[in-house]
């Protein structure tokens, strides 16, 4: 019997059997990019703060708020089957194997948040590159959902992860955005994982445009990612049982 | 010491399936003012053809720690251990998903076996009329009864009719009727061959046992004769009070 593919719809039957997880998927991209956008059109002019406009506002809605259910999203899935997944790879299931059916689950769920996103975006703002804007979205949701099944396989507490990732993405979010708020940013927040697919969809979004150097970035980011939680998760599963078929 | 597992080549009848040797075992933490634990220390152990094999042992004595390193989930701190076979593992916790229903279980860790889709689905029902769980098949795991969890947890272990079995205490939540049904079942497998080596509380299961080890101060005896003189024992002061 196939592995990747039995091993795929086992994970989508376990996502849509989650249904907490599937309507924080559909409903909190509304909310966040909604919800961000008028806080920070609605901050009061000060000597050192200044409103942002609206649009900018939810298109930092919409990277926090893909950040964030992927990252929760990559986080649960490498948490919540730990054990299970020992016993599976004691029977031959291939680690890497089983790694790739979660990150090509992960991959589709994020495909599905990051197209509720855009759906929102597209109803508010109408994008200047359409389809740069979804692809940067999706790229921005992979980044954190590999970054939150880094951190499951680092750290396999929920609630402990949880925190790790909803922290991280807020952080992120904020100091990446040009906020009004964190004056005074330092170089190296060109380093977080948001910087970068913020910048590519903000000139999508205004511009119509995109800079290679940013795309190369983020798709470095991406490979550096998938090389660790594939280390991780190799040793988390590591057996010594040598079994002869 | 350094830890070594060897795999040799395919099971075959009257022959020892599972060899441990000189295996050690602590359980400790990298961090400051925690305690580690030893469990095993030079702990022998043989598996044979057709054997039923019982672990016995205080709790917290180690045996779950000695089967794990047997089934190979958990890495011994030295020691040998040779294995030969397939194996079929069932723990003391039903260690399913949870979102899963029983047939999805089946296909994703028959899949696992390396099984066909024909296959998997013959040792469902199989085990499914066997276990008495047929009208469970399409339900989810979460879904189900402690006792009924347990079947699928012991079917999943049985499913691809392995060489060698290693069950952690797998009647627990088992009615009356399940629990002679799994007996018969061990004996019919072990009749045809499978090594069943199981850890066992229950003192009436020893005289199903063929071979009992005992695992105590981190090593393991073999008290298999010791248990059948205290059987003998009691049975002859049965029989003088009968008198």
């Amino acid at each position: 019997m196939n592995r990747v593919r039995t091993g795929i719809r086992s994970n989508v039957s376990t996502f849509l059997r989650t249904p907490l997880d599937v309507v924080l998927a559909l409903l909190l991209p509304v909310v966040v990019i909604e919800g961000w956008g008028q806080a920070m059109a609605g901050l009061p002019t000060m000597p050192t703060v200044e409103a942002i406009p609206i649009d900018l506002g939810r298109l930092l809605g919409a990277i926090f708020g893909i950040a964030i259910i992927a990252g929760l999203m990559g986080l649960t899935q490498m948490i919540s089957a730990r054990t299970a997944d020992r016993r599976l790879v004691q029977t031959g299931y291939p680690p890497r194997t089983l790694l790739a059916t979660r990150l090509a689950t992960l991959g589709g769920v994020t495909v599905v948040v990051a197209a509720v996103n855009y759906g929102v975006l597209w109803l508010t703002i109408s994008p200047e590159a359409p389809v740069l804007t979804f692809v940067f979205l999706v790229l921005a949701g992979l980044v954190y959902a590999f970054l939150g099944a880094l951190v499951g396989a680092l750290l396999p507490r929920l609630f402990e992860g949880s925190l790790v990732v909803v922290f991280l993405a807020m952080m992120d979010a904020f100091l990446s955005g040009d906020s009004p708020l964190a004056a005074d940013i330092p170089e190296f927040v060109e380093y977080f994982p948001l910087y970068h697919p913020k910048e590519l969809l903000q000139e999508a979004m205004f511009q119509g445009t995109y800079t290679t150097g940013n795309l190369g970035f983020v798709a470095g980011y991406l490979l550096v990612l998938l090389v660790l939680v594939t280390v991780v998760f190799g040793m988390t599963m590591r057996t010594s049982g040598g079994w002869s078929a | 010491m350094e830890a070594s597992t060897t795999t040799t080549g395919e099971a075959t009848s009257n022959k020892v399936l599972v060899r441990a040797n000189e295996i050690e075992k602590t359980y400790g933490s990298s961090f400051p003012f925690t305690r580690s634990v030893t469990v095993l220390t030079d702990a022998d152990l043989e598996i044979r053809t057709g054997e039923i094999v019982g672990i016995v042992g205080a709790n917290g004595s180690g045996k779950s720690t000695l089967m794990n390193i047997l089934v190979g989930v958990l890495e011994q701190d030295s020691g040998t251990v040779e294995r030969t076979g397939t194996v079929g593992w069932c723990p003391q916790e039903p260690l399913l998903y949870d979102r899963l229903t029983v047939g999805e279980t089946f296909r994703l860790f028959g899949s696992g076996y390396g099984m066909t889709a024909e296959e998997i689905d013959e040792a469902k029902h199989r085990l499914a009329s066997k276990l008495d769980f047929e009208q469970y098949l399409d339900y989810r795991i979460d879904q189900l009864s402690g006792g009924n969890r347990q079947k699928i947890n012991l079917s999943i272990a049985l499913m691809h009719n392995p060489d060698v079995l290693m069950l952690d205490e797998p009647y627990t939540g088992f009615d009356w009727e399940t629990y002679l049904t799994f007996w018969d079942l061990a004996e019919e497998l072990a009749a045809d061959g499978t090594a069943v080596t199981m850890i066992s509380h229950l003192i009436e299961e020893q005289s199903r046992l063929d071979r009992i080890y005992e695992v105590r101060d981190g090593q393991v005896y073999d008290v298999t004769d010791q248990e059948a003189e205290t059987d003998a024992t009691a049975s002859e002061r049965g029989e003088a009070t009968d008198e």
